[in-house]
């Protein structure tokens, strides 16, 4: 049986720089992930590299079995992936309901139907209302996702990404910006929402990693040093040297 | 009541009366607007009102639903227009015929095919680089026109004789009144099919990807297709509107399909409003009004369109039908009154202040263009000597004197705003 | 034939060079500010207006000065009231704010000046043939126009690679932001790149109008081929603009020049056509009269194929 994702000697270089040298990384089905790393390590690349906004310099990135080279995102969201931003990416103008809804009516089949009309889509409006459960967005769905709060948002962000079903979520920093209460709200949402599903996320928030994560990678300068259980990283000498330093946890 | 429910109540529950209500009353309107508006020049005004509602709604499709800005949309009018006019030649010639009624089929598959055509190279990116493309593919069509007369008629156009088609019921559409009925039948058709549209999975989603793009295609859509999809159907709709007008006017010239014709359906929806549906339908009425109205009592009717058109961009970008809405929610929380004396405080200095300037730009324009030998010109009713001081001083003072105070009530009459929308706290207070 | 070559390639450089005077500014203020400025061309026929009232009152050579001054004056002070507080509003909400600006100009100009061609003429001094090829003659003005094109390519050059407020704006076109936080005054930039491009535009008219007319239709007759110039040059690139420039000004004055068609070309490889179908006038058409088509071709071209242009980095 194939892994969730696959990273073969996965390389990237920006003209003459190259950020990612060599990434060999092997997330299984049901696992969660977390990948951390310094400032500049190439976190954010590594996830657009997965995700088809970048494409590779060198080595070959498997989803499920199949070979991601040369797919749009669209099509690599359409294998079974979704992801969520760093920096807040929803629809301002639409609603939150609108917002969520859109995340699932390609999941549930209706692709570029231009012949149903979604308010009668009793499917599509009872799971997006289910999203709005879990997230706690009940109250707000009549208002446009510009006008809510940053914490609101990153939970809709979260929610749109979890929407369509997808069985591979990919959060990229889902607690960035947050306050303590906000952070723990959000892991606590994050737990619940990928129950069953493959995780994999970037954070610098300590806490929320060793709290979610079962296995941990850390990315420095474009490779990784060290991939394990969270005790393992924790006592890794090389990952404190490299990052953890006097932060140890 | 539950969102899904509160989502669907407003389709599933009540009669089919009250679930379409609007449209049975625009149905209504329609039907009776001739009654009140009687006359020639009263239906020749609003059979172009209907042609402009239609093509500036297509035009919002991909606007105001798309996020892609066009300069050269008149490009799908007017070939929907030429392909129309060609079709009623064809069936004056006898070969074939159809009711008349049918003839803007013709515009919308010609619309539909090249919006397919070239929707798809210009749809990869939105923005810019559309605008650009847009504008490079109109300038090319209109001056094709100008080549291939063949088919264009060159400067002088292309006529036909609407009354040569089958006649329907014994009507052979001579009259204006019955091509009032047509267009108006259309129009209901075709804004009934766009607002259905916008409420489909692809209408959805052009929504999402004119807001955002990158997020759109990590739910599984792929931006290029969802915009060209809209590409392609609001060139259609557009053909519909163009097929109308060779209908209505019986003739289609290189001015259907040239760059003012665009420019003045992105001027039509820009004003009405972008963001709402309804918005294009506003600022066709009004520009139309404009237009016809206006251009009996100045000359100038198209530099003060044009003053409206640039402070709208720069003070109400979202147009009429936007600041209409904006008081929607004022309404329904019962603080419209509170509004009133400040508008009043602020809207009479205003007004002064553009009689002011529409005295002094009509005074100008005057001595500009006079006979030798003229020199008294009628404004609101008096008549003045434009070789004397008195009505330039009048006229001056009342513009800078209205915008003095206007400027003054301006900051106070702005609170009084902020806090008749400010319902952070309205679950408490009412 | 030789004659004609020759006043083709003299009137395509008059014509090239008068292009780059508008693009450049034009592309520079795009680079800069993210805004194409549709009423870039409308400021080039204020220029010309002006001149013509100036040249009235005072006669055409103190215009030459004042005009693109007072051009360049308007577009400070349109970036600075208007496009400043458009900008929030999004990148298209600037393009129709400059579309709408150019609309409105138009209409100013017809209020103040009326609707008909301005007979604004060239000095005197410069209304002699400057010589006479073959049967042609080549009047002294069109050189002046090339001279003053000339020199203002050469002093831009100068400018912008070695002078101080040149390395600023070089930065500024990459890095705004960057810019700003090193200490320098970024809006100011950009309000004096926009005052200096309009002058650019108002010289432009200014020096153009005896020759192309000076009428209310002439922003609408220009403005178009602008936008391809910078587009086809690559926007941000000066060079792009100078290349595209004479690209374009050759290509137009080439196209009016020849007299061959389609058909001539079918028939010269063994095809005869039916004069009778629709599209007949496809093979009847010459080159000549495809020359305003042309441009936009290769504009939809070049921004399907290669939307960064020849020279330019950065991507409309």
């Amino acid at each position: 049986m194939s892994a969730a994702i696959e990273l073969i000697d996965v390389r990237k270089s920006f003209g003459a720089t190259e950020i990612i040298r060599g990434v060999d990384l092997k997330i299984e089905k049901g696992e969660r992930h977390a990948v951390i790393g310094p400032n500049g390590a190439g976190k954010s690349t590594l996830f657009n590299l997965i995700t088809g906004k970048y494409s590779l310099s060198g080595g070959r990135i498997e989803l499920d079995g199949n070979d991601l080279k040369g797919l749009q995102p669209f099509e690599i969201n359409r294998l079974g992936l979704s992801r969520s931003f760093q920096v807040t990416n929803i629809f301002p103008r639409m609603t939150v309901f609108e917002n969520v809804r859109c995340g699932v009516l390609w999941a549930m089949g209706y692709k570029y139907s231009f012949w149903h009309n979604v308010d009668k889509l009793t499917d599509v409006n009872e799971r997006t209302q289910q999203v709005l459960e879990e997230i706690g967005m009940v109250e707000r769905s009549q208002i446009p996702a510009g006008v809510l709060t940053y914490a609101e948002q990153r939970a809709l962000e979260i929610g749109i990404t979890i929407a369509g079903g997808a069985e591979i979520i990919i959060l990229d920093e889902p607690t960035a910006g947050m306050s303590h209460s906000e952070t723990d709200q959000a892991v606590d949402l994050i737990r619940q929402v990928t129950v069953g599903k493959t995780l994999v996320m970037v954070e610098h928030d300590m806490g929320v990693v060793f709290g979610l994560a079962d296995k941990i990678s850390v990315l420095v300068y474009g490779e990784i040093i060290a991939s394990g259980a969270p005790e393992e990283i924790r006592g890794n000498a090389a990952v404190r040297e490299a990052y953890l330093g006097e932060e140890a946890a | 009541m539950s969102n899904v429910a509160s989502a669907m109540s407003t389709s599933a529950n009540g009669s089919i009366v009250r679930r379409n209500a609007v449209w049975l009353i625009a149905i209504l309107v329609v039907i009776g607007l001739p009654f009140i508006f009687s006359g020639g020049v009263a239906i020749a005004v609003l059979n172009q009102m209907g042609i402009a509602i239609i093509f500036t709604l297509a035009y919002n499709m991909m606007l105001g639903q798309g996020g892609m800005l066009s300069f050269g949309h008149a490009v799908y009018f007017g070939l929907g227009g030429y392909f129309a006019i060609h079709f009623l030649n064809i069936m004056s010639s006898g070969s074939f015929v159809l009711p008349l009624i049918f003839v803007p089929i013709a515009g919308a598959v010609a619309g539909l095919a090249f919006g397919m055509l070239f929707g798809s190279f210009s749809t990869n990116r939105a923005g810019t680089v559309f605008a650009m493309i847009s504008l490079g593919i109109g300038e090319m069509i209109a001056s094709s026109s100008l080549i291939f007369t063949k088919f264009s008629g060159g400067e002088e156009g292309i006529t036909a004789d609407r009354t040569e088609a089958m006649p329907l019921f014994g009507l052979n559409f001579a009259q204006e009144i019955q091509v009032y009925y047509m267009i108006g039948g259309w129009m209901i058709l075709a804004t009934w099919l766009m607002y259905r549209f916008s409420r489909t999975p692809v209408g959805r989603l052009a929504n999402a990807v004119r807001d955002n793009p990158e997020r759109a295609e990590f739910v599984g859509y792929s931006q290029k297709h969802v915009r060209f999809m809209s590409f392609a159907i609001s060139g259609m709709f557009a053909g519909v509107a163009g097929a109308l007008f060779a209908v209505n006017y019986e003739i289609v010239t290189e001015e259907t399909v040239n760059a003012l014709t665009s420019g003045v359906v992105l001027l039509q929806a820009y004003i009405g409003g972008i963001g709402l549906f309804f918005g294009p339908i506003v600022g066709a009425v009004v520009f139309t009004l404009l237009q016809t109205l206006l251009s009996n009592y100045t000359e100038i009717w198209a530099l003060y369109v044009g003053i409206v058109f640039v402070a709208t961009v720069m003070y109400a970008p979202f147009g009429l039908s936007g600041l209409i809405a904006m008081h929607v929610p004022v309404l329904q929380a019962g603080r419209l009154g509170s509004l009133l004396m400040p508008y009043v405080k602020i809207g009479v200095p205003a007004v002064v202040c553009g009689l002011g300037l529409i005295g002094l730009m009509e005074l100008f324009h005057f001595t500009g263009d006079r006979a030798v030998g003229e020199s008294e010109k009628e404004l609101f009713g008096y008549v003045f000597n434009v070789d004397t001081a008195t009505p330039w001083v009048l006229f001056g003072v009342l513009m800078v004197g209205g915008f003095i105070l206007a400027k003054r009530m301006g900051p106070a009459v702005f609170e009084i705003w902020q806090e008749a929308t400010n319902f952070d706290n309205s679950g408490d207070n009412k | 034939m030789a004659e004609l070559i020759i006043f083709s390639l003299l009137n395509g450089l008059v014509y090239g060079l008068l292009l780059f005077m508008l693009s450049s500014g034009l592309t520079l203020i795009f680079s800069m500010m993210g805004v194409l400025n549709f009423a870039h061309a409308s400021i080039y026929m204020l220029g010309a207006y002006l001149a013509y009232s100036i040249s009235s009152v005072v006669g055409y050579w103190p215009g030459l000065i004042i005009a693109p001054v007072i051009a360049g004056i308007f577009g400070a002070l349109v970036e600075r009231y208007g496009l400043r507080n458009v900008h929030k509003f999004g990148h298209v909400a600037e393009l129709i704010f400059t579309f709408g600006l150019a609309f409105l100009i138009e209409e100013f100009v017809q209020l103040l000046w009326g609707k008909q061609n301005l007979d604004y003429r060239e000095p005197e001094i410069l209304a002699v043939p400057l010589f006479t090829l073959f049967d042609s003659t080549f009047p002294a003005y069109k050189a002046f126009m090339l001279l003053v094109s000339v020199g203002i390519f050469v002093a831009l050059l100068i400018v912008l690679t070695r002078s101080r407020v040149g390395l600023i704006i070089n930065a500024a076109i990459t890095h705004p932001n960057m810019v700003g936080m090193l200490g320098h005054n970024v809006p100011l930039v950009f309000m004096g790149v926009f005052g200096v491009g309009s002058a650019l535009a108002g010289l432009a008219g200014v020096i153009a109008g005896p020759v192309l007319g000076t009428f209310p239709g002439m922003a609408v007759a220009l403005g178009p081929i602008v936008f391809v110039v910078i587009v086809i040059g690559g926007l941000g690139s000066l060079i792009g603009a100078f290349v595209a420039s004479l690209l374009i000004g050759f290509l137009q004055t080439f196209a009016v020049a020849i007299d061959y068609s389609f058909g001539d070309l079918f028939t010269f490889i063994g095809m005869t056509l039916d004069s009778q179908s629709a599209i007949s006038d496809l093979y009847t058409v010459t080159i000549a009269q495809l020359g305003p088509i042309l441009p936009y071709l290769l504009l939809v071209l070049m921004l399907i194929f290669r939307p960064t242009g020849l020279f330019g980095t950065r991507e409309v």
